[in-house]
């Protein structure tokens, strides 16, 4: 049972660094457009 | 090639005159795909021509000789018209639609040659035994037809590129998925001893009609875009 | 702004979910949860297969290449996608039937279409000049589209005759699935399509801006 839990954080913490990284990128796109 | 007044028979009729008079003097193309053939079918059959293959095996082999040996030449005229700069005159007197037909029609009579050339050949040397002679020459026949219409489209694509190399196959080989496995699989019924061979076979001579046609009229309604500069 | 929050709980909810709940096959065990990610995954590869194909004919129609930026990006999250959708069943098979490959009518479904995106590319970089390029790889776009249909109804026909057919994803393709597992599932086929278009929509307004940037500096 607990490896489950580790597998879980591990992909929770995975889909964090993605998610914020998708937000950072956003944030840089709509900079960009915003200097046009 | 006939002015804009003649038939589309005619134009059509003049494009493959042209290849085919082209080929004839150099004898490039065909060459190639003909040598291709039979020095595979040749080591091929030498090392598996005492093996008793199952049929399923003997199937796959022939048609993956006939893919391959199709590869190595089916993109020449394409890439011929192109080199030689022939493709701006064609282009500007020619409508697309005959000029793909023509070239479609040339592309299956080259590939009709290898088969004539390399099955017989396969079947003596490999010591094969075709039940359903009708059946298999019938798939052979409606997979080339496919062959010939899934690669002249993909054959002017490429005549495109800067480099070319593998492009023709890598581009050709996921869209004559089905129409090799179906192919494949109706030989392999047509060698088996099983009498009831046409029925057996019955939905891989559908697909592979119903894939000839999808994709030569797909290839008439894309060409245009791939021909125009 | 929303969707991002939405994206994030939803996938976030399905991550939990899909580990804390019991196993949706029970033969298998624990590694069955693969299921809840793998089949999202294929689905979104066929997905993107389809928006670059769209993409593609409005290029062909219109002319714009903001269309071949769109076919483009959706092309390679399609093939991102599909990648993991082949690793993850190739594990899912592996754990299941002890072999990494059967060919099956699914697993080859999936690498055809990989190897479609493959091809694509290779016609992509093999080419030069915008407009060429944008054509070219539209017309393949729609011409490998038109030959999946055929993938779908010949390998079913085929294949069984050389190996039995995968009992787990078919009695979950059947929707015979628990009321937990689907629970999880279609939501978890919800969030795995909110990240696409997520990341589609970046892609795409990325290559505007870059388009953009490459008509400013010719002036």
């Amino acid at each position: 049972m607990t490896s489950n839990y580790t597998v879980m954080t591990v992909t929770l913490l995975v889909w964090l660094v993605i998610f914020i990284y998708l937000i950072r990128l956003e944030g840089k796109v709509k900079k960009l457009e915003e200097e046009k | 090639m006939p002015g804009k007044s003649s038939s589309w028979a005619a134009k059509v009729g003049a494009m493959l005159a042209k290849d085919i008079r082209q080929e004839y003097r150099t004898r490039y193309a065909a060459g190639a795909i003909l040598l291709f053939g039979v020095t595979t079918v040749t080591v091929v059959s030498f090392t598996m021509g005492r093996l008793d293959l199952p049929v399923e095996a003997q199937a796959a082999v022939l048609w993956i000789i006939i893919f391959f040996a199709a590869m190595s030449g089916l993109a020449q005229s394409f890439i011929r018209e192109e080199e030689t700069k022939t493709a701006v005159a064609l282009r500007l007197y020619a409508d697309p639609n005959p000029v793909y037909v023509g070239k479609l029609i040339y592309n299956i009579l080259i590939l009709a040659l290898l088969v004539a050339v390399i099955t017989p050949l396969y079947i003596i040397m490999t010591d094969m035994i075709v039940s359903g002679i009708g059946l298999f020459c019938l798939i052979l026949f409606l997979g080339i037809i496919g062959l010939a219409g899934a690669t002249t489209l993909i054959a002017a694509i490429i005549s495109k590129a800067n480099i070319r190399g593998a492009l023709f196959a890598v581009l050709s080989f996921p869209l004559l998925l089905p129409l090799l496995i179906g192919a494949i699989g109706g030989t392999a019924k047509t060698l088996s001893e099983n009498e009831d061979y046409w029925a057996a076979a019955s939905s891989e001579i559908q697909l592979l009609i119903s894939y000839a046609v999808v994709v030569i009229t797909a290839g008439i309604l894309l060409f245009e875009f791939v021909w125009e500069e | 702004m929303i969707w991002n929050v939405i994206l994030f709980v939803l996938m976030g909810w399905v991550i939990v979910m899909a580990f804390i709940t019991p196993a949706p096959q029970q033969v298998i065990g624990e590694a069955s949860r693969i299921f809840y990610f793998h089949v999202p995954q294929a689905w979104v590869a066929v997905v993107g297969f389809v928006v670059s194909m769209v993409a593609s004919i409005n290029y062909l129609r219109r002319g714009r290449l903001t269309d071949d930026d769109r076919a483009r990006v959706a092309a390679e999250l399609g093939f991102v996608f599909c990648l993991l959708a082949t690793v993850s069943g190739s594990i899912f098979a592996k754990v299941t039937w002890n072999s990494y490959w059967n060919w099956d009518p699914r697993e080859t479904s999936i690498l055809f279409l990989l190897l479609i995106y493959g091809a694509y590319f290779a016609l992509r970089s093999a080419l030069t000049g915008d407009e060429k390029r944008a054509r070219l790889a539209a017309v393949y776009s729609i011409f490998a589209f038109i030959t999946v249909p055929f993938l779908v109804f010949v390998v079913p026909r085929v294949l069984p005759s050389l190996h039995p057919s995968d009992s787990v994803v078919d009695s979950a393709g059947q929707f015979s699935m628990s009321g937990t597992t689907a629970m999880i599932f279609f939501p978890a086929l919800v969030a795995f399509s909110l990240l696409f278009f997520r990341l589609y929509i970046l892609g795409v307004r990325i290559s505007i801006l870059k388009r953009r940037r490459i008509e400013e500096s010719q002036l």
